[in-house]
């Protein structure tokens, strides 16, 4: 059982050692294994240094892709490494490595293709259940995927998810790269794969600054509930084709 | 329109197909937007030259003003062309995603077999 961790990096040169190293020493006590890569979105500050000087596996990508880019970068290279089970993981310290075992639990038990650590499924599970605003967007973006889909996410936005093989070629083939979280779970659901939430708790950011920022959060749900309509149409004929 | 004002508005289309042609020699443009820029500076010489031709379709189309149609005509084409041009964008878009990603990827595995080279020598 070969397992990935794809961890995307954007300007995380406070967090991104100590995020491999947590991981490193996860493996110390660990039954399996967990290979991890880094993949450095074309970072403005120090990343890369620190990168190179501390021997991480890495992929730096030459030019900024944005997050849906650079984490498709780490499915391909899950699929050419053939690796069993990807787990995306956020360089900024968000995700509890000791939850891996957790979310890869109903893959390896072959009762689902992807599994997303939900902050809202268990509300004692996560003390970081984040804002009301974004709680409240979430909410919205799971009604549409409930509308769309039928099927109830209750952490679309979620960026702790594992998926198996299957899912790893999908990905590696085509991922939608401008709102990838939201819209990958739709195109998977729309092709029938399974999908399984399980409750993680989230830290806090421990430095750097979150990628998504608020006061275009109007206009970011907009386009998200337009790109889950789309999708769930566009994607369902192309698969079909095949 | 005054005839001397006819001439130089043909003299300029002239130069404009000319340049549509240079950029085309010089591998600027592709043959499909030359089809497309060509024939528009085609049309708009012959509304120069053969009397009344603008007139005669904008009656016949049922436009109440020649002018009417003239713009009517260069929105949807302007359109048209605008839409071809976010769809163009897309695809390179797609394809630049793609790219960055698999040179990203080539790049690290050259790094890893340079690295390799050197432990055996």
């Amino acid at each position: 059982m070969k397992i990935l961790l794809i961890i995307p990096a954007y300007n995380e040169e406070e967090n991104i050692l100590k995020v491999c190293q947590t991981i490193e020493q996860y493996n110390e006590n660990a039954e399996i294994k967990l290979d991890y890569i880094v993949i450095n979105d074309g970072s403005k500050d120090n990343t890369l240094k620190i990168l190179r000087d501390n021997k991480l596996n890495h992929v730096n990508l030459i030019k900024n892709l944005g997050i849906g880019g650079a984490v498709q970068t780490g499915y391909k290279y899950a699929f050419e490494n053939k690796y069993d089970i990807a787990i995306q993981f956020d360089g900024d310290g968000q995700h509890d490595v000791n939850y891996v075992q957790k979310i890869c639990k109903p893959l390896i038990e072959n009762q689902s293709d992807m599994v997303i650590g939900s902050r809202y499924l268990n509300k004692k599970e996560s003390e970081f259940q984040s804002t009301f605003m974004r709680r409240l967007g979430s909410n919205i973006i799971s009604l549409f995927i409930k509308l769309f889909c039928g099927k109830k996410i209750t952490d679309p936005t979620s960026g702790f998810r594992a998926v198996n093989k299957d899912v790893i070629k999908e990905f590696a083939e085509e991922y939608p790269t401008e709102y990838p979280e939201p819209e990958s779970t739709v195109s998977l659901l729309v092709n029938k794969y399974r999908i399984v939430e399980t409750p993680v708790s989230m830290n806090a950011r421990e430095g750097g600054v979150s990628s998504i920022r608020f006061g275009k959060t109007v206009d970011y749900m907009v386009k998200v509930v337009l790109a889950i309509i789309v999708d769930s149409i566009s994607f369902r004929r192309k698969r079909r084709k095949k | 329109m005054q005839n001397s004002l006819k001439i130089a508005l043909v003299v300029i289309l002239l130069i404009y197909l000319f340049v549509i042609l240079k950029a085309v020699k010089k591998k600027n443009m592709r043959i499909n937007y030359l089809i497309f820029w060509s024939i528009i500076g085609i049309i708009l010489i012959i509304a120069l030259c053969v009397p009344n031709f603008v007139d005669n379709i904008s009656k016949f189309l049922g436009f109440e003003l020649p002018i009417n149609m003239i713009f009517s005509f260069a929105i949807f084409i302007i359109l048209y062309l605008i839409f071809d041009l976010t769809k163009l964008i897309t695809k390179e878009q797609n394809q630049n995603i793609t790219l960055i990603q698999e040179i990203s990827m080539l790049k690290k595995r050259v790094e890893e077999l340079e690295n390799k080279n050197k432990d055996d020598i």
